[in-house]
């Protein structure tokens, strides 16, 4: 019953956190590009403005384009509850491959809204979304795999308690190298820079604002509030990994410290990808497989050497 | 002590490995930077452990002809390249290797596997953790062959000559806990007398050719 | 009990068989004799399922002409299973074509056939030595060959690929005979059970095991030894395919698995090396090209030969933990092996069987010529995708819990000791790559299948005028898609069903689960039930919130609503399936090889004006083109030279019979 609590709990306080983190982001980018900015509230104040909004859709779309948004939101909804954000304490076992299979379901629901919409932007946004999120994909397993071995288990809360026990697991050449692959393949996966513009419209760049391209009022929202959610859970995942001291054990008093620490640590995070995203320019689509290729290499490694050098 | 020495030689493969990952000529050049810097920290952890005095020399030498010197020297003369051509320096800074960086990056990660296949089993089983780290130095010279053989710029060519040197340094402290000071500073002289005569080299080839593709060389030939 | 119903099942069959070619008219011959096929699917269900459970039976033995050899069949809890899955798939083609197959594909011998090929296929599982075993093999593979060429008179395409379907089969029958040849000459009988006798480190078994592997390799559409694969699927009738691809290429797996697990379970670990390698680039390139390929049937062959391939890697994992020595990891694996085989089963028989309806509905299996069929097929449509999604391994699937079995099998064989051999740590490593790489691709794959084909503005007339097939052509592809998620929500049930065989004859190691898998020895449990349940619960809120919303504002909708932001964008400038797979293939570009033609016609007297241009990118299958195109040649240009030896003169061939009885001769002194 207590893992049903903190699974509520979790999900509001990420529901809550999400739009924050967007507008975090936006407003120290735009107060290091000197600009004002539109505040941090501004993705809140959009996602209202969207609910109030009737939808216009597509007729040919039929039942797909009603269920396809509720059900990518519904998903990334899940995968806030699945993972040990706040407490370590999950309703079901946190299973990393669940977890990764979750991502990919969350994200095929954009891409199917955008082929429905019957015009040229939505299938492209599909195509490069997909076929980076296929590139994506080994990148993400392999650290997974290269975070499962030094506790045998590929269950996320295990792997938190055992950072938590030896904080020498973070810092070590194998922890740094999966830590770094799963950041890139995070940034891929939430279309941030330099993988995808976020806040671009132009037609040779963008990925996924092509998709939603088609997509108005609440459809838009759910849409937007899905991809914010899965940022939000797998950056909060980062800082967990990152910084695991603050997660509760299991339900119970720890859970308000857990509230804080991962509302500091997102938002820190959110502070940093800002920063680094002043500084980088959106790499060209067909260099996207090199810096994959990258990861690919360094998850690898994590994996090679954890099994060649003894713990 | 031995995370920092397993950092350091972690940081040490990583860069070797951006070397051939990255495009950017510029981007090269500090990823050397901080490999030097690496490599200095990696014998900075062996000094401490032989407490011997000399060896601080050697980790200040290493630190300034490495991290700083070199790298600073290879900066500048891309910047001169850049200002000689007079064009944006974007376009110009990015290296046309022979090999496209998928899969060198590839290439190089069975490299590194294929040094701890054939490494490992000559170490036999020593319990110091240094010479377990023997394996990684070799892979990071063979990386540097790599990135000598595929990358078309001769300044990303030098990066890689500097990666070999790096790796070859520091099989040679993986392996003997340490380098007399006096092979150490003439090898050092030796690089430094290297990368001074590239350095006209590169220049003298802008010259002839307008561009620091040595795949012009083979024009000589004609 | 499973002896009974295999006598029930040979009678039912051979009643097909002479109800196919006695009755006159197509219907009551579709009726009847599909009818009496689906009950001899129906027969070895029963059959299998008793054999699965591990009930005891008499083996079933039938004396043929030949002296002194008779064929057995008595299946055991390996052979049972796929017993079931070959019947299983069986009925429901069998079901599909009672109301699909029309023209040559319902003629006499098109059923006649049919049921053949059924037998054929029910009789390898459950044969218990090699002759039957053979023999079994032998009838599927002709009569397949007969179905593959049903359609030669419409489409010129059909004899080339059953010739090729030919070809590659003889090859294959080949190869297992000499495999099985090694190992009767190595232990002096043909029942299965006396060949475990063979020292399994010998360089004999060694020699059987890699002339087994090529014979099954070639029927599991293993690249490079899929070549066939892409050709028949398609110019098959959509039942055939559906059987083909479903149920007869996992008889090549269900070879693997005899060889490694009954015939030759303790050998060396490279045999493992070359089966997961062998599986990880047929995995890798098959789901490549059906990602780049627009022919919807070319695109799930090549996706048979993806999941057949993860099915090695699967096959090949478990060897080498089997001679590492970790046991339940090795049982975990091979689990893997055998739920992917019962996905695979489910999930492409409804995708075939839908491709099937679609072609019926259209006369397209061209992606680029379909779309909008969603709202004109609104059950294919469902069928389809909700197979897709078994085939992408998404969650609930039973795609999504054979590879988190195997994915966790995976890393789990690389023990953090650092003492793992160096081909472990490179192999298990790669193998993850790939299942990822794998599982991302085919993602995009079954997306783009489904959203070209289903979503969006209809891209041709043929399109825009389909309409569904009859209700059994219909019904059956939703059953095979149903049990796509029954699988996937209750695997524990098929898991635990499937315990004794990856634990051989000790079993219990997977306790009798229903909703849930647990892994023994690797800490690893799922329970997909309640990941739906959490994506249900989860689902509350936002369908709250969008009742709630679409009271104050309900939606418009519009033949176009944004048109991203033009208003004359037609149907042609949807992005097609070409486009759509553009990206991948510009990324594996050196992978897949495509050529790209561009050709520009000016308008007249101008060098500026461009009145068309057009873009040809051919993808042909680079193995083909490098392997077998030489091949052929060569074997062409044996042929011509071989010419020289027939002039017709009937004296010259008498002399050729006379020097052939006088080597025979030579030979058998020499040896004596």
């Amino acid at each position: 019953m207590s893992a049903v609590l903190t699974g509520i709990l979790q999900a509001i306080v990420l529901l809550l956190i999400a739009p924050l983190f967007i507008g975090v982001v936006r407003t120290v980018k735009a107060r290091l590009e000197g600009r004002v900015g539109a505040g941090v509230l501004q993705p809140w104040r959009d996602l209202r403005k969207q609910l109030r909004r009737p939808p216009v859709r597509v007729e040919s779309g039929g039942m797909l384009l009603y269920a396809a948004p509720v059900v990518g939101v519904a998903t990334s909804l899940a995968l806030c509850v699945l993972l040990p954000l706040v407490s370590r304490l999950t309703i079901i076992p946190a299973d990393l491959f669940v977890v990764v299979s979750v991502m990919l379901l969350s994200a095929i629901a954009p891409a199917l809204v955008g082929l429905a919409g019957g015009t040229a932007f939505g299938g492209m946004g599909a195509s490069r979304h997909l076929t980076i999120l296929a590139l994506v994909e080994p990148t993400l397993l392999l650290a997974v795999y290269a975070l499962s071995i030094p506790t045998g288990s590929s269950n996320l809360s295990a792997i938190l308690g055992a950072r938590i026990d030896r904080p020498a697991l973070i810092v070590s050449p194998v922890g740094l190298l999966a830590l770094a692959a799963l950041v890139i393949a995070v940034i891929a996966e939430g279309a941030r820079l330099p993988v995808d513009n976020p806040s671009t419209h132009l037609e040779l760049t963008m990925i996924h604002e092509a998709m939603t391209i088609e997509s108005s009022g609440r459809d838009l929202v759910w849409l937007e509030l899905g991809s914010q959610l899965k940022l939000t859970a797998l950056v909060a995942l980062v800082g967990n990994l990152v910084l695991p001291w603050g997660v509760a054990a299991g339900a119970g008093p720890g859970l308000a410290l857990g509230v804080v620490a991962l509302a500091a640590k997102t938002l820190l995070l959110g502070g940093v990808l800002a920063v680094a995203e002043v500084g980088l320019a959106k790499i060209r689509l067909f260099r996207v497989p090199e810096l994959l290729a990258g990861s690919v290499v360094l998850a690898f490694l994590a994996v090679a050497v954890s099994a060649v050098v003894p713990a | 002590m031995n995370v920092i020495l397993d950092l350091c030689a972690g940081a040490l493969l990583v860069t070797a490995l951006l070397t051939v990952w990255r495009r950017s000529q510029r981007g090269v050049v500090r990823v050397i930077a901080v490999q030097g810097v690496a490599l200095a920290g990696l014998v900075a952890v062996v000094a401490a452990r032989t407490g011997d005095a000399n060896d601080l020399l050697v980790v200040a030498l290493v630190l300034l002809l490495k991290g700083i010197v070199l790298p600073w020297l290879l900066d500048r003369r891309l910047a001169s390249l850049g200002a000689l051509s007079g064009v944006g320096a974007p376009a110009l800074d990015d290296d046309a290797p022979l090999l496209n960086p998928t899969a060198t990056v590839v290439f190089a990660a069975v490299l590194s596997i294929g040094a701890y296949a054939v490494v490992t089993p000559l170490l036999g089983d020593t319990g110091d953790p240094a010479v377990r780290l023997t394996p990684l130095g070799v892979a990071v010279v063979l990386i540097g062959l790599l990135a000598m053989s595929t990358r078309g710029r001769a300044i990303s060519q030098l990066v890689g000559f500097l990666v070999l040197d790096n790796g070859i340094a520091a099989v040679a402290f993986f392996s003997s806990g340490g380098v007399p000071l006096l092979v150490e500073f003439a090898s050092s002289f030796d690089l430094l007398l290297v990368v001074v005569i590239l350095q006209v080299f590169t220049v003298r080839l802008k010259a002839a050719f307008g561009d620091t593709d040595v795949r012009r060389l083979k024009e000589l030939h004609d | 009990m499973t002896d009974g119903f295999l006598v029930l099942d040979l009678v039912l069959g051979a009643v097909a068989v002479l109800a196919a070619v006695g009755l006159p008219g197509a219907r009551a011959r579709a009726v009847v004799a599909g009818g009496l096929t689906v009950l001899t699917g129906a027969a070895g269900v029963v059959a299998g399922a008793a054999a699965l459970s591990g009930t005891a039976s008499a083996p079933l033995r039938i004396g043929t002409a030949l002296p002194g050899i008779e064929l057995a069949f008595q299946p055991d809890r390996l052979g049972g299973l796929f017993l079931l899955l070959v019947s299983g798939v069986g009925v429901l083609a069998a079901a599909s074509g009672i109301a699909s197959a029309h023209g040559p594909s319902g003629s006499r011998s098109g059923w006649a056939a049919f049921a053949l090929f059924l037998l054929g296929m029910q009789a390898v599982p459950a044969a218990s030595d090699a002759a039957s075993f053979l023999f079994g093999w032998e009838l599927m593979a002709a009569a397949s060959t007969a179905l593959v060429l049903a359609e030669h008179a419409q489409r010129a395409t059909v004899g080339r690929a059953a010739l090729w379907y030919a070809v590659m089969s003889q090859a294959s029958f080949a190869l297992i005979l000499a495999g099985f040849g090694v190992l009767a000459g190595k232990s002096g009988a043909t029942s299965f059970a006396s060949f475990a006798a063979v020292d399994q480190h010998s360089a004999a078994a060694s020699w059987a095991f890699c002339l087994l592997t090529a014979g099954f390799g070639i029927k599991m559409g293993l690249v490079p030894l899929h070549v066939w694969l892409p050709r028949a699927h398609p110019e098959a009738p959509a039942h055939v395919s559906a059987a083909m691809s479903a149920a007869m290429v996992k008889l090549g797996a269900y070879g693997i698995a005899l060889t490694i697990v009954r015939l030759l379970p303790h050998g060396p670990a490279w045999w493992g090396a070359v089966l997961l390698a062998l599986g990880a680039l047929s995995a890798g390139y098959g789901i490549l090209r059906a990602s780049v390929t627009s022919d919807l049937k070319v695109l799930l062959a090549y996706s048979t030969s993806e999941n057949l391939g993860l099915i090695a890697l699967a096959l090949g994992a478990s060897e080498l933990l089997q001679a590492a020595g970790q046991p339940q990891i090795a049982a975990a694996a091979l689990l893997a092996a055998l739920l992917l085989c019962v996905s695979h089963a489910a999930f492409k028989a409804a995708l075939f069987l839908t491709a099937g309806s679609v072609l019926h509905g259209t006369g397209e299996r061209d992606l680029d010529r379909l779309g909008g069929l969603q709202a004109r097929m609104p059950q294919t449509a469902l069928a389809f995708g909700a197979a897709a999604f078994g085939a992408a391994a998404l969650p609930a699937s039973s795609g999504f819990i054979a590879e988190w079995v195997l994915l966790q099998s995976l890393v789990h064989a690389t023990p953090a000791d650092g003492r793992a051999p160096i081909i472990d740590v490179v192999l298990f490593p790669v193998a993850v790559g790939v299942v990822a790489l794998t599982a991302g691709l085919s993602v995009l794959t079954f997306v783009k299948a489904y959203g070209i084909a289903f979503l969006g503005r209809p891209r041709s007339p043929a399109a825009a005028d389909a309409h569904e097939p009859p209700l059994l052509e219909r019904i059956v592809p939703l059953v095979a898609a149903a049990l796509v998620f029954a699988l996937g929500l209750v695997p524990g049930a098929v898991a635990s069903a499937l315990g004794p065989i990856t634990t051989g004859t000790t079993g219990g190691a997977h306790p009798s689960e229903v909703i849930g898998v647990t892994l023994p020895g690797l800490d690893a449990r799922l329970t997909p039930l309640w990941v739906l349940a959490l994506a249900a619960a989860a689902l509350v809120p936002a369908v709250i919130a969008t009742v709630v919303s679409a009271r104050r504002a309900p939606a418009r909708s519009t033949a176009l609503p944004w048109g991203s932001g033009g208003v004359l964008t037609g149907a042609r400038m949807q992005y097609t399936a070409t486009s759509f797979t553009e990206p991948a293939l510009r990324v594996f570009d050196d992978v897949l090889a495509p050529t790209r033609d561009v050709a520009v016609t000016h308008a007249a007297e101008s060098a500026y004006l461009v009145e068309r241009v057009r873009v040809d990118v051919s993808t042909e299958d680079i193995v083909e083109r490098r392997l077998y195109r030489p091949l052929t040649r060569l074997l062409d240009g044996l042929g011509v030279r071989a010419r020289g030896i027939q002039n017709g003169s009937i004296h010259r061939y008498l002399v050729y019979s006379f020097a052939a009885v006088a080597v025979v001769l030579v030979v058998v002194a020499a040896i004596r």
